[in-house]
């Protein structure tokens, strides 16, 4: 190692720089700011040296060498403008476009293609071919990249990505000579959740967005930083905007947060921002019948319903349920309202089940280490989590782990294809997770007393593979166990988390979570939760959680970006919630047909791009982001609502101006809070009991209703590309052969799913990666609305 | 399971070939696998034959694809019974491979690249140097070399195959 | 005191009158140029730069591809372009608007077009009753460039080796 870091002096066009030894030449030159042009070099990649285009001249070397795969040596005195250098480059650029069509004004990457750029700067002027240039055929590649194959020139930089960073190789260099083309041999959809970064990687305009087609010019269009609203990374990116209006979203660089990357999700869910159900006027239900109003008299109308439920059954009878992808502020202001009016009833954990020890959580669950840290890990146990689709960049850097030699356990109730290898998976019905854990638990410290306590039962005996995750958690180095989605949305998520934690004390590893939607931390901090106020200060008389505001149901609720009847753990029961309700106002983005049916008034609200305030990412990073363009029509930004709302109902304190004094305030309160236990994750903890789900004794069934991908959150359902992908997810019913012979059913035949006596008639599919007497059924998706608990009992029957 | 579609002689013979390389390193074997597979399937590869040697390697399906339409040796179109191949690389071109190619085409009454009506003889593509300049023109037919080739020597060979 | 005797004898002798009248005289009977518009017209070059059309191939495809360079070459920002795919998935605009109250003729947009599709054709007679006149939608410029197509070809053709 030390050999590695040691220094070495070289010299670059004359100017004198220090660097690493052994480090890229290109990189050096990078850093001091030297231009070298290149196609195949990314940083972020692997090096393959074959577009010649960083040629460089280093002295008492006969010939010119690539930059970037020269490694740099002391004493080394490098020329990048000379004679030798200049003709080189001339001379690829040449053999480069030989094959290269001269179609830059129909091509959508002109303007900002590398080829363009470096061939005005390095390339000749007149070309001297004459002969026919080669055409390839293009490659349906779905819905989200498109495909001009003649203009490729073999970089293969998106090969490289399949293969180091989306662990995934889809795209590969067919043929040779002239007749090598980059494909997928077979006609295939990119089924990669980071695919669009190869849109960014290619240089030319060989890859490009579909959705984007020919609809801009990068000249025309505008750049602003902002945050991508759909995972627990907060992934920096930029949006570009023409005409008040976003065009495309691409990332920005910010090596501790997102790298170079993003997830398709985040670059393509602004399609969702001008999908036709956009609300654009606040509106009123008048005797059955919506009317368009002008602000003042909707939120006057709201105020006022609000106080009448207040003065009628008490400030209890309210529910406040906010989408986890809000932000900060506006959590914070809806909190604040809500508690005005002495109402506690106010969460966000809309998918939660199991709140039994929510009183001992930390100031905000959070993954306990930086993203860098997290790809640094050497074992690594995934509880409940489809990683790869929930938090594409926090499974990037799992990759990153694998690819240093880490060992990766998984415990899932379904065997989820992930993109690394997996040391032992333990596959279970949901119910046995914890027995499974329970079973991790007790091989790490068989003799413990204490365990009974926290739900460990004194005679059980650990498996093989429990043993062995046991084993490697209490060796490795830098341990890490990562709870889920499904691990939090799970009916007993206090009990794995008590374990997690027991197992993590034990293993000295390091706990986290991977927090509900983009701002599922910033949620905690803010307050918007029953059991506690704004910076973590514990009430005395919790109000309830978000389960028993939907299964007791409320006189009045107010809705923040929230479809409870997809975005509730049970669909079900949260719509008959809403309908029984007397006074529904929801501040949504979106008019669906149930929220006509269930609320009194809509009010607009800003989505991301449009929005100002505040994400609080998985690693506890506070990313602030402005607007980028106007809200359409009367849509205004949450916090502006529901400051304008609390003067309607005369609360003290909502003089803000702007998103960024509402932040500060928090921030003081975060600051002051004198938490005397400053926990940083969750403990062990002795847990009550929880009642039971009321089973159906003829049938056992279990549903697995995790979210898939492209459903988690109102924009990205609305997003049309990404709905195209295979990753949107399919209405069926996923069972395993043996459940299927048993209930007599044949793949592909239609069978009903029964949850809270509602039936859902669904296409059945075989599928070995479901446990026994388990139902994989996606929640979010609209054939499964309606149904109840995701993680319930079902009845499946012909 | 796609390994099905290999024969017990073809995972037979890969093994063999896995066994000569470090264990991670099972790719190595991949061309050795596919001239077998091909080899067993009436000469050339399907795209299902490709993906079970994918899978019996642990490899993408891709890097099959990959490997097997770089090399001018595997087909991955079905292909006649026979295969001949010209060579047109230098020493053959001066001694006069183009009128042989010529003479070949005329003969089975096909284009390079493409195999003649009855399914009997495949015509690849061109051939570079097979290493046999001496010889030179020459032609290999199903593996076998045939060297100072002239018009006569060509119809006798092309006659006798079956 | 010889510059006084001199202006008299100008002064009484009508010497700038008779000047004058020469210049009068002359032009009197000299070949007249004065162009009688609208019955008469002026000779114009092929370079002429008046209204702009929009032209198509022979076989009736529109040339423009919305490459979107005459927008972005056009000193006056009197080119507003909106662009797409096209059914058959070619590149077109859904948009082509010129105004011509910004525009200041100065050519460049037909420097600019690759495809030759953007032209300004030889019309100078042309007016608007209220602005909405003077913009110059994407259907009307195809509709001046398909009457005039004759004559803007020909003048193309005789200015093609300058270009």
């Amino acid at each position: 190692m030390s050999d590695q870091q040691q220094l070495v002096t070289i010299e670059i066009d004359g100017i004198p720089l220090q660097a690493e030894r052994g480090a890229p030449l290109i990189d050096v030159a990078d850093a001091a700011g030297i231009t070298i042009p290149r196609f195949c070099y990314h940083k972020k990649l692997s090096v393959a040296a074959n577009c010649r285009m960083c040629l460089v001249e280093v002295e008492r070397v006969p010939k010119p060498l690539p930059a970037c795969s020269t490694p740099v040596n002391d004493g080394m005195r490098v020329h990048t403008r000379s004679p030798m250098v200049l003709a080189a480059q001339k001379a690829v650029m040449e053999f480069l476009l030989i094959n290269h069509p001269l179609d830059c004004p129909i091509c959508d990457q002109g303007g900002e293609c590398e080829l363009q750029d470096v061939s005005m700067a390095f390339g000749g002027d007149v070309s001297r071919f004459r002969e026919r240039k080669r055409v390839v055929r293009n490659k349906n590649l779905g819905p989200l990249v498109a495909t001009d194959m003649t203009r490729c020139i073999h970089c293969t930089r998106c090969v490289r990505f399949g293969e180091e960073i989306a662990g995934e190789r889809e795209l590969g260099l067919i043929g040779r000579g002239e007749n090598a083309e980059i494909g997928t041999f077979i006609e295939k959809t990119l089924t990669s959740e980071l695919s669009g970064n190869i849109i960014d990687l290619c240089p030319v305009g060989a890859l490009t967005s579909k959705p984007f087609r020919y609809l801009a010019r990068t000249w025309e269009i505008q750049q602003f930083p902002g945050v991508a609203p759909h995972d627990a990374v907060g992934s920096n990116i930029y949006i570009h905007v023409k005409g008040d209006r976003v065009m495309r979203v691409v990332p920005r660089e910010n090596e501790a947060v997102n790298e170079v990357w993003i997830s398709d999700r985040d670059r393509f869910s602004y399609q969702g921002l001008y999908s036709e159900d956009r609300l654009q006027a606040p509106m009123i239900k008048q005797e059955g019948r919506w009317q368009s109003v002008d602000w003042e008299t909707a939120l006057i109308a709201a105020a006022a319903g609000l106080q009448h439920v207040v003065q009628n059954d008490g400030p209890d009878a309210i529910g406040a349920l906010a989408s986890p992808s809000a932000t900060l502020e506006e959590f914070y202001l809806l909190q604040k309202v809500a508690r005005g009016l002495g109402c506690h009833n106010v969460d966000h954990r809309l998918l939660a089940q199991d709140f039994r020890d929510q009183a001992h959580a930390p100031l905000f669950p959070w993954l306990g280490q930086s993203l860098a840290e997290l790809g640094k890990a050497d074992v690594i146990l995934l509880v409940g989590s489809n990683c790869r689709k929930e938090q594409p960049l926090i499974n990037h850097r799992i990759r990153q782990a694998v690819r240093r030699g880490a060992r990766i356990f998984v415990l899932n109730p379904i065997d989820y294809p992930f993109n690394y290898p997996l040391t032992k998976r333990l596959i279970a019905n949901p119910k046995e997770m914890i027995t499974h854990l329970a079973g991790i638990a007790k091989a790490l410290n068989p003799k413990d007393p204490s365990a009974e306590a926290i739900g460990i039962p004194p005679n059980a005996s650990p498996k093989e593979v429990e043993r062995e995750i046991a084993e490697a958690l209490r060796t490795g180095a830098r341990c890490v166990i990562l709870l889920g989605d499904i691990a939090t949305a799970h009916p007993q998520a206090a009990h794995l988390r008590t374990l997690s934690a027991y197992i993590a004390d034990h293993s000295e590893s390091t706990l986290g979570t991977l927090t509900m939607g983009t701002n599922g931390a910033g949620a905690w901090i803010a307050g918007a939760l029953p059991h506690r106020k704004a910076a973590g200060q514990n009430l005395e008389t919790p109000g309830l959680d978000a389960d028993t505001m939907i299964a007791q149901g409320r006189k009045g609720y107010v809705l923040l970006g929230v479809e409870p009847e997809i975005d509730c753990a049970n669909s079900h029961l949260a719509a008959e919630a809403m309908i029984n309700a007397e006074f529904v106002v929801s501040l949504t983005a979106y008019r669906t047909r149930p929220m006509e049916d269930y609320a009194d008034i809509l009010l607009p609200i800003a989505l991301f791009a449009e929005n100002t305030g505040t994400f609080v990412n998985a690693a506890g990073s506070w990313q602030s982001f402005a607007s980028a363009v106007t809200p359409p029509g009367e849509t205004r930004p949450a916090w502006k609502i529901l400051r304008v709302l609390a003067n309607l109902l005369d609360l003290n304190g909502f003089d803000y101006m702007d998103a960024t004094q509402i932040r500060d305030e928090l921030q003081v309160l975060v600051q002051n809070a004198d938490s005397p236990e400053k926990k940083d994750r969750w403990r062990p903890e002795k847990l009550g009991e929880k009642v039971a789900e009321k089973t159906n004794d003829k049938q056992q069934l279990t549903r697995i209703g995790d979210m898939p991908i492209h459903a988690v959150d109102p924009l990205v359902r609305r997003a049309a590309s990404l709905q195209k992908t295979p990753d949107a997810g399919e209405g069926v019913i996923r069972i395993n052969s043996k459940l299927a012979g048993l209930l007599g059913i044949w793949e592909g035949e239609s069978a009903s799913a029964v949850q809270d006596g509602i039936e859902k008639t669904l296409p059945v599919v075989i599928d070995e990666r479901v446990p026994d007497q388990c139902a994989w059924l996606p929640a979010g998706i609209p054939s499964s609305m309606g149904l109840g608990l995701r993680f319930g009992s079902i009845e499946i029957s012909r | 399971m796609p390994e099905n579609i290999l024969s017990e002689h073809a995972q037979a013979e890969i093994d063999r070939w896995i066994a000569k390389y470090p264990p991670e390193q099972k790719r190595s074997a991949l061309l050795a696998a596919l001239r077998e597979v091909q080899h067993e399937n009436h000469g050339y590869l399907t795209v299902e034959s490709m993906d079970a040697v994918a899978a019996y390697l642990d490899l993408p399906p891709i890097a099959v694809y990959e490997v097997a339409s770089f090399y001018s040796m595997l087909e991955t179109e079905p292909v006649g019974r026979h295969s001949v191949s010209v060579c047109t690389n230098i020493s053959c071109l001066l001694r006069g491979a183009e009128e042989i190619v010529e003479h070949v085409e005329k003969k089975l009454g096909v284009k390079t690249g493409e195999t003649t009506l009855d399914g009997r003889i495949f015509l690849k593509r061109e051939e570079e140097c097979l290493a046999a300049c001496c010889g030179a023109p020459m032609m290999m037919v199903d593996h076998k070399y045939h060297e100072d080739l002239t018009p006569e020597k060509i119809d006798e060979i092309l006659e006798n195959l079956a | 005191m010889y510059y006084r005797i001199r202006h008299y004898v100008k002064s009484f002798s009508l010497w700038e009158l008779l000047k004058g009248l020469n210049l009068t005289g002359h032009y009197l009977f000299a070949e007249k140029f004065t162009v009688r518009y609208p019955e008469e017209k002026a000779p114009q070059s092929p370079r002429f730069r008046g209204q702009h059309a929009l032209r198509r191939y022979p076989d009736g495809e529109e040339r423009c591809i919305a490459c979107k360079l005459c927008e972005a070459v056009c000193p006056a920002l009197a080119i507003t372009i909106e662009s797409g795919v096209r059914e058959d998935g070619s590149r077109r605009t859904t948009r082509y608007d010129i105004d011509l109250v910004k525009c200041i003729f100065c050519g460049f947009c037909q420097e600019a077009c690759p495809v030759d599709a953007i032209v300004e054709s030889p019309i100078y007679e042309y007016f608007g009753n209220q602005r909405d006149d003077l913009l110059m939608t994407k259907e009307r410029l195809l509709a001046v460039g398909e009457t005039w197509q004759k004559k803007i070809d020909g003048n193309l053709a005789q200015d093609s080796k300058y270009r």
